[in-house]
């Protein structure tokens, strides 16, 4: 709501500075947004222009002279007020038209006026003005008087030209069967049958309390007008304006609620402005249809109430001077409690909380005194999930991954391309009304947010990039249910970022991703229940380089390099990724610590190296001996696998160590050398593996 | 004989001193002291002196063979104090060479700010709980008070997925559906994504925010002051201005904005006038927190009765919180992730 400071002092007295006047208005919930100094172009006048943020359940501070209301109640100012005289007081003769409403439940008052002798021209420079500075766009004296009144008033008035309306007889209806209505603006509106019509006879001439219509609007040559100043229902107003994307600064009004006793007001507000600009004379009495007035709402209000919800002493005296500010009629209830009758203009206040809200707010925000209440302890514990998390980014930060956050929008394309868990082809959740088709589905997976971050940060030359984002991905179940998921995902590139003199560190490779798995799964605490398998792997991983990870039956996660083709095609070099459901691994409780006591005597390893296809899976020969349970073997762990000079083509090496230790004793040389020889000699029997060195 | 005694302690002395390193100093040891020593030699000569002069001589002898150890032992230590002194000479490294190590990760600053915020209320009681991202229009719209077709849901442009689920607009759900769940006392954070259907500077599609909510006997509006007041505090300055001025939330009523001195220009462009502030544009103020006393309607949706409890709800933007924090202009720069930006944030 836009309005000037001379205007709204010509409603009430205030002899602040402009900026004072801002700050009372937003102190009492009228955020002033803007304020600005303008002097009209033609008479020189200085003044000032505010724009104020009106709420919602505002709409009796939408005019001016709601707001000098406030003015007053908040300054304990008196309101001016303009001279009573109604223009209309001298007509004897009825005016020369009907009016009938046939939806009482859409139009609760009609009021309509007719003025003849009018001369249609150009308004006068101080309404110009102050229209324009308000933002409304001056058009001609007889339209311009009508918005002039509805900024000051708060009531929207329509003009029609009386002779284009041929049957003189104004009907108050839904549209029904009338399909189809030009508006002024030329478009022609399809219309639902639910649509309030403003009707002379049959023919409709105005989409109530939005816009009227094309072929009764006042032209250049317009003798006489009749005036519309009604009350429409909001939710009428708000249904058809949304639907027709029409909304204008009546519709704007009707839709927060106009009062439905300011009709005759506004109507003759505009007559006498349009005697003064246009000429215009009544021509017969207002006629006023009024079906349904709306009963005055009486509220209990209970003083204790009111402190217990502001946490501050009120006195009896100072609640009723409060509410009298407002207009309300306050009656004392016993020792504690009032019954208020607010104003025809506050249809916001119809509960006991409303009032007490407008007791804080007139009081003043500031005046109640912070105060910290009694927490009661409860018995949760800090949030598990959360603890996960934290626990989580702080590990992938010591490994030298950088959080990413992104947009959960992805498109058909790049759901199809990286579907993330959802191989069976589960369907996205689509976004009905997305801000561009790229961004018509939530994600399946967290990879490509991944992926743009990738190339950003490739067109800055980086040596490496190392990012994990931890975020929901969304799908539909069969049935059509949505269903997110937490999930982790990472993408890593190159060379890990060292400070210091140079060394070069060897790049990401397979194994430093499934590493960061692996230190994942420990982290979550479920690292042994967990098995990798390279079968079935996602299609947009390179089929030699990736495994996926399940989890008591259920797919949880994969890693590798993504497919060549893929990299290629977005001419990315090669890089790794993995993505987890963080929602799967997180649900389970994490194994139970127990301690081993120390063992009192020394451990001695032993190293072998054997000679075996390429094929052969190194994990084997550790299932093998662990498989033996040999007292005396403590552990077995892979350290090298070589490919290259020595070896013959289609065969690698493997180098395995293997710890031996007795609970009891320390063991001898003679000891340990017979045992490994065993060992090695029943393993190239089993395996068809050859012994290096 | 003394004469000999004499001159030999002299030159024996005069070689410690004069031995470069410690196998010289044992060499000497030997020399002197050992079983063919110059000394031992006088000491076994003892027998051949007239019984009365051998305990004085004896005893001269001895002196001087106490000396000659204690001597030889200062020397080594000395000379191994050298030794440790020209290594660790020779060892001294620039310190002014780069520390080696490896690049830290980092975390993202929506996170930092987020998680600064959770502590602050886990600090004061509060316990966190987390809602669906997909709502549906019951739980983000209706039960908080805003029917279909009412005015209030302009405020918020809102992403649909089918005609009854829309990307949840705020996190006010999760005060409903916590509150459908169990019975106050409650003290509850809701952290999360938002969605509107915005996208510009300030605005972005998605953004994050914290819900958070206390439901007892008796709660007030003046906790509510307190409560968030303790809270911006914690988060900007200790001295930080705040303002509390109503303002409208369907679901709340009381409702308040609740505006920090700008952390720029500390409130004093609203003063000197006209030298507007960029962030605060002037005003001297930054809107921070949407927060209210729980509209009775709401507890009436959850079960609740108002006559016999009453709470406070609030709302913030984490992004505006971090973007005021770090000095972030552009809302869009946090879903870029630029390592250039990112790597700013410890």
């Amino acid at each position: 709501m836009k309005l000037t400071l001379n205007w709204l002092k010509e409603f009430v007295a205030f002899s602040g500075s402009p900026q004072q006047m801002a700050e009372l208005l937003t102190m009492a919930g009228l955020e002033v947004e803007s304020l600005a100094p303008v002097s009209s172009p033609e008479d020189q006048q200085d003044d000032w222009a505010l724009e104020v943020a009106v709420t919602p359940n505002r709409g009796d501070c939408l005019s001016i002279q709601g707001l000098a209301r406030e003015v007053a109640a908040l300054r304990g100012a008196k309101l001016k007020a303009k001279a009573t005289a109604s223009p209309f007081a001298a007509a004897r003769a009825e005016a020369p038209v009907k009016v009938e409403i046939r939806s009482p439940r859409c139009c609760r008052r009609y009021s309509a006026a007719v003025l003849d002798s009018v001369q249609v021209g150009a308004s006068p420079a101080w309404m110009r003005f102050r229209l324009e500075t308000c933002g409304i766009r001056s058009i001609n004296n007889v339209v311009d008087v009508t918005n002039y009144v509805m900024l000051e008033t708060g009531q929207p008035l329509h003009a029609f030209d009386l002779d284009r309306l041929g049957a003189k007889r104004i009907v108050v209806r839904q549209a029904a069967e009338i399909g189809k209505f030009v508006t002024l603006d030329e478009v022609e509106r399809e219309l639902a049958p639910e649509d309030l019509l403003i009707c002379d006879g049959d023919v409709p001439v105005a989409l109530a309390g939005i816009m009227g219509g094309r072929d009764s609007e006042v032209h250049a040559g317009t003798p006489a007008l009749l005036l519309e100043s009604a009350h429409f229902e909001p939710l009428t107003i708000r249904r058809t304006a949304k639907r027709l994307a029409l909304h204008s600064e009546a519709s704007h009004r009707f839709e927060r609620g106009v009062d439905a006793e300011g009709t005759i007001y506004a109507l003759d507000r505009a007559a006498s402005l349009l005697a003064q600009v246009a000429g215009a004379r009544p021509a017969g009495r207002v006629v006023d249809r009024y079906p349904r007035r709306a009963k005055a709402a009486s509220i209990l209000l209970r003083r204790q109430r009111a402190q217990d919800i502001l946490g501050v002493e009120l006195s009896a005296g100072e609640i009723e001077k409060i509410l009298k500010s407002l207009g309300c009629k306050v009656q004392r209830r016993g020792k504690g409690a009032f019954q208020v009758a607010p104003p025809s203009a506050r249809g916001d206040l119809s509960r006991e909380a409303d009032l007490i809200e407008e007791i804080a707010r007139l009081r003043g925000y500031d005046k109640i005194p912070p105060t910290l209440p009694v927490a009661r302890l409860h018995g949760e514990r800090a949030d598990a999930r959360l603890r996960g998390e934290r626990a989580m980014r702080s590990y992938l930060a010591g490994e030298g991954l950088t959080e990413t956050i992104h947009l959960p929008f992805s498109s058909a394309e790049l759901n199809r391309r990286f579907y993330g868990f959802h191989r069976d082809g589960a369907a996205a959740v689509a976004v009905l009304n997305p801000l561009v088709q790229e961004s018509a589905e939530m994600r399946l997976s967290l990879l490509p947010g991944l992926i743009e971050d990738f190339k950003l940060n490739l067109a800055q030359r980086v040596k490496g990039f190392a990012g994990y984002a931890l975020g929901k991905v969304f799908s539909l179940s069969p049935e059509g249910e949505p269903r997110e998921r937490q999930q982790l995902a990472a993408l890593v590139y190159g060379k890990r970022e060292r400070t210091g003199l140079r060394v070069e560190p060897a790049p990401y490779s397979f194994l430093t991703a499934k590493g960061l798995v692996e230190g994942i799964l420990e982290q979550v605490g479920i690292g042994e229940r967990v098995a990798w398998t390279n079968s079935a792997v996602p299609a947009f991983l390179h089929p030699g380089q990736s495994a996926c990870l399940e989890l008591d039956q259920r797919t949880v996660g994969y890693v590798g390099e993504i497919h060549p083709d893929l990299s290629e095609g977005l001419s990315l070099p090669r890089y790794g990724v993995l993505e987890l459901d963080f929602e799967g691994l997180v649900q389970y409780p994490p194994s139970q610590i127990t301690v081993r006591s120390l063992p009192r005597f020394p451990s001695v390893e032993r190293d072998m190296a054997v000679v075996v296809d390429e094929s052969f899976q190194a994990r084997r020969i550790i299932d093998w001996i662990k498989s033996l349970g040999h007292s005396l073997i403590e552990n077995v762990e892979v350290f090298d696998h070589y490919r290259g000079a020595n070896i013959p083509a289609g065969k690698k090496s493997l180098a395995y160590t293997i710890s031996y230790r007795a609970e009891d004793r320390t063991l001898t040389d003679g000891e340990v050398q017979a045992l490994h020889q065993e060992l090695l000699s029943q393993m190239s029997g089993l395996f068809d593996a050859q012994l290096r060195g | 004989m003394d004469e000999s005694v004499e001159h030999l302690r002299d030159e024996i002395l005069e070689r410690i001193g004069r031995c470069a390193s410690e196998s010289e100093v044992e060499q000497l040891r030997v020399d002197a002291l050992g079983r063919k020593g110059q000394l031992t030699q006088l000491l076994r000569g003892l027998k051949e002196l007239p019984a009365e002069d051998r305990p004085k001589v004896g005893e001269q002898l001895n002196q001087f063979r106490r000396l000659a150890e204690e001597r030889i032992e200062q020397r080594l230590v000395s000379l191994k104090a050298e030794a440790r002194a020209r290594m660790l000479s020779g060892e001294k490294v620039d310190i002014t060479l780069p520390g080696s190590r490896w690049e830290r990760g980092r975390i993202h600053p929506l996170t930092l700010a987020m998680d600064e915020i959770i502590d602050i209320f886990l600090g004061m009681g509060f316990e966190v709980a987390r809602g669906p991202d997909i709502e549906d229009d019951y739980h983000n719209f209706e039960a908080l008070n805003m029917p279909k077709d009412h005015p209030a849901r302009d405020m918020q442009d809102t992403f649909f997925v089918s005609q009854n689920r829309v990307l949840r607009t705020h996190t006010s759900p999760v005060q409903i559906r916590t509150m459908e769940r169990r019975k106050p006392p409650l003290q509850v954070i809701a952290p999360g994504a938002v969605y509107r259907h915005d996208d510009d500077a300030t605005h972005s599609p998605m953004f994050h925010q914290v819900e958070g909510f206390m439901v007892d006997r008796r709660i007030t509006f003046a906790d509510l002051k307190g409560v968030l007041t303790h809270f911006l505090r914690q988060v900007f300055r200790e001295d930080a201005g705040v303002r509390f001025r109503p303002s409208f939330f369907p679901f709340t009523e009381p409702s308040a904005e609740v505006d920090i001195a700008c952390v720029i220009c500390g409130g004093k462009s609203s003063t000197s006038n006209q030298s507007s502030c960029r962030v605060c544009k002037g005003s001297g103020w930054l809107e921070i927190l949407g927060a209210g006393m729980i509209d009775p309607e709401v507890f009436r949706f959850v079960g609740y009765d108002p006559e016999k409890v009453s709470g406070f709800a609030f709302g913030m933007g984490v992004e505006r919180i971090a973007m005021l924090k770090f000095g972030i202009e552009d809302i869009r720069m946090f879903f870029q992730n630029d390592l250039r930006f990112l790597r700013q944030f410890r």
